[in-house]
C-alpha cells in the first residue's frame, strides 16, 4: 500500500525525506548537546564511514557470510518446518500429545542456548546455521501445524467419501490448504533468520556483520559500528519487503477467495 | 496499512479450537498430553547418563546443578535481576508505544510520512544495538533496559497503531458528532478498541524482551541469568552452562503461558462478546 503512495503522491516522498532529515538534525543536536557519551559520532561521521563502509571488501564479505548462514539455518528449518508440522497438524493425536512440548520450545530464547552449542560445535559458521536453524523452525512449525489442522469439514468428508488416495490428499488438499499459513510462518522466519544471525556474530567470534558490529566498538571506531549497524537494518528492512511482496504474489489465489 | 498488521497474523494460530471430545476423562487428556514429554525427558535421562562427551553431561548432573544453585540462591539472585531488567524495559517500551500508537493511528498524515522510518527501526536487529548501547552506556542496568524498551516498543507501537486504525468509522463520527473531548475520547473509545491488538503485540514484544535480556547480559553483564550462563562457559563449567540454558528456557515458557492467562483475563469481555 505504501508503494502505491508513494508512487502516486510526490509530496509525501518530500515529506518523507523531511522526517528523515529532521530525525538526522535532532541527532546531530543531541550529540552536539553532550546528552549522549562523548564517543557518539555525529551524522557526518556516520555518513562518511556508511561510504567507506560500502566499498571496503571486509563488509561484503562478512554480509557474505552473515546471509549464508542465515539463509542455510531458514532453509534447514523451513524444511524440517513443513515435514515436521504436515505430520502433526494431520494427526490429531499427536497434535495433542505434542502441544507442551512445542509450546516450550516456540517459547525458548534459543540464543541462551548458544553457549552450549558452541561448546560442542565451536565458534564457527556451523554452529551459527545450527542456532539460526533452531531459532527459525518454531514459527514455520506452528504455522504449518495450524494451517494441516483446519481442514473444512465437507472436505474431509469428500476425501473419505472419494476415497482420494494418501499421496494425492497431501499434495492437492493438505498443502493447498496450509499453505497460506505456512508461507506466513516463512515471511516470520526469514526475518527471525537474520535477527539471529548477527546475534550470534555479536556474542560470538563467529564472522559476519554482527562481529564486526562487536569488532568496531571494541577498537573505539564507533562511527564504523553505526554504518554496520544501519546496513544490519537495511538488509532486515529489504528482506521484509521482499518477502511480504513474494508472499502476496504467489498466494492471490487465497485472498482473492477470502476477500 | 497491510504492512503494519505483520505481526498481528501469527496470532491466530494461538486461538487454538478447542475440540472438546466428550467421553474421554481429565486424566486420560491429561495423560495425552503428557506421555510425550515423558517419553523426551526418559530418553534424554537415559541418552546422557553413558555420555562421555565432557560437553554433553548427564542430565542427572544437569538437575543436580541446577537444584544446587537454586537453592544456594545464585539462581534465584540472578533471576531476580534479569527478570527486574525484562519488566521494566517491557513497560518503558508499552508506554512509549501505546502513547505513539495512539498519537500515530490518529494522524493519518504523519503516519504515512514516518511509515518508511519506522519499518526500518523495527528491522534493525536488537542484538545488534546491544554492544553499542552497553559500550556507550557502561555495563549497569539501565542501559540494559533501555535496550529491551527499544527491541519491544515496536511490535507494541505496530499494534497499536492497526488497532486505533480498525475502530469503527460509526463510532469515530459519534464521537466527533457529540464532541467528546479528546482525553475522553482517548481514554474511553480509542484505547478499548485498541486494546486486543495492544495485547497482541505486547506478546510479540514479550519473547524478544527475553530474548534481548539473555542476549544483554552475555554480551557484558556482572549479573544476571545470561551472566550466570556466560560466565559458567568461560570457566568451562559445563553442566552450569546447561542447566542456565535450560532454566532461561523454563522461564520463557512460564512468561509465555502466564501472559496467555493475563490476557484471557484483561480481554475477557471481547473474547465474550464473540468478536472475530
Amino acid at each position: 500500500m505504501s508503494n502505491q503512495a508513494r508512487t502516486v503522491d510526490p509530496g509525501l516522498a518530500l515529506q518523507r525525506l523531511l522526517a528523515v532529515a529532521v530525525l538526522l538534525a535532532v541527532w546531530q543536536v543531541v550529540v552536539f548537546s553532550g546528552v549522549l557519551p562523548s564517543m557518539t559520532p555525529g551524522v557526518v561521521e556516520i555518513a562518511a564511514a556508511i561510504g567507506s563502509t560500502i566499498t571496503s571488501a571486509v563488509f561484503w564479505a562478512s554480509l557474505g557470510k552473515t546471509m549464508l548462514a542465515a539463509l542455510s539455518g531458514w532453509l534447514i528449518a523451513v524444511a524440517a518446518g513443513t515435514g515436521l508440522g504436515l505430520l502433526v497438524g494431520s494427526l490429531p493425536r499427536l497434535d495433542r500429545s505434542s502441544s507442551i512440548l512445542i509450546d516450550f520450545g516456540r517459547s525458548f530464547p534459543v540464543l541462551a542456548l548458544m553457549p552450549v552449542v558452541i561448546m560442542m560445535l565451536g565458534s564457527n559458521t556451523r554452529m551459527e546455521i545450527v542456532v539460526v536453524a533452531l531459532s527459525c523452525l518454531w514459527p514455520v512449525l506452528v504455522q504449518t501445524i495450524y494451517g494441516a489442522r483446519r481442514q473444512e469439514a465437507a472436505v474431509v468428508d469428500t476425501v473419505r467419501t472419494f476415497r482420494i488416495p494418501k499421496l494425492l490428499w497431501f499434495r492437492r488438499v493438505l498443502l493447498p490448504g496450509a499453505m497460506p499459513f505456512i508461507a506466513t510462518g516463512i515471511r516470520i522466519s526469514a526475518s527471525i533468520s537474520i535477527l539471529v544471525a548477527v546475534g550470534v556474530e555479536v556474542l560470538s567470534q563467529a564472522p559476519g556483520i554482527g562481529r564486526q558490529i562487536t569488532l568496531a566498538q571494541q577498537a573505539q571506531h564507533w562511527d564504523k559500528a553505526f554504518a554496520y549497524l544501519f546496513f544490519a537494518g537495511l538488509v532486515g528492512w529489504g528482506i521484509a519487503l521482499l518477502l511480504q511482496t513474494a508472499e502476496a504474489r504467489l498466494l492471490k489465489w487465497n485472498r482473492q477467495a477470502n476477500g | 496499512m497491510a504492512e503494519t498488521a505483520v505481526s498481528t497474523r501469527p496470532d491466530n494460530a494461538r486461538r487454538r479450537t478447542r475440540t472438546v471430545r466428550t467421553g474421554t476423562s481429565p486424566a486420560a487428556r491429561l495423560l495425552e498430553r503428557s506421555w510425550l514429554i515423558a517419553v523426551v525427558f526418559i530418553l534424554w535421562w537415559v541418552l546422557s547418563a553413558r555420555s562421555t562427551n565432557f560437553f554433553v553431561p548427564s542430565l542427572q548432573e544437569i538437575l543436580a546443578v541446577l537444584a544446587r544453585d537454586l537453592s544456594s540462591g545464585v539462581i534465584p539472585d540472578g533471576a531476580a535481576y534479569s527478570l527486574t531488567n525484562l519488566a521494566a524495559g517491557l513497560l518503558l517500551a508499552v508506554a512509549v508505544g501505546i502513547v505513539l500508537g495512539l498519537i500515530l493511528g490518529e494522524a493519518n498524515r504523519l503516519r504515512q510520512v514516518v511509515d518508511p522510518v519506522i519499518h526500518f527501526f523495527r528491522s534493525v536487529p536488537q542484538a545488534a544495538l546491544v554492544p553499542l548501547i552497553i559500550g556507550a552506556f557502561g555495563m549497569g542496568q539501565g542501559p540494559k533496559i533501555y535496550t529491551i524498551a527499544f527491541a519491544c516498543m515496536w511490535p507494541v507501537l505496530l499494534n497499536t497503531i492497526d488497532g486505533v486504525l480498525g475502530v469503527e468509522p460509526t463510532v469515530r463520527r459519534f464521537a466527533k458528532v457529540y464532541r467528546i473531548p479528546p482525553g475522553l475520547y482517548f481514554r474511553r473509545v480509542v484505547l478499548p478498541a485498541a486494546l486486543p491488538q495492544i495485547v497482541a503485540g505486547v506478546r510479540v514484544a514479550l519473547p524478544i524482551g527475553i530474548t534481548v535480556m539473555v542476549v544483554s547480559e552475555l554480551f557484558a553483564a556482572t549479573r544476571g541469568l545470561g551472566f550466570y550462563i556466560l560466565n559458567s562457559s568461560a570457566t568451562f563449567q559445563v553442566p552450569e552452562t546447561w542447566a542456565g540454558a535450560l532454566f532461561v528456557g523454563v522461564i520463557g515458557y512460564i512468561l509465555s503461558v502466564a501472559f496467555v492467562l493475563c490476557e484471557r483475563r484483561i480481554l475477557r469481555w471481547y473474547i465474550k462478546s464473540g468478536a472475530k
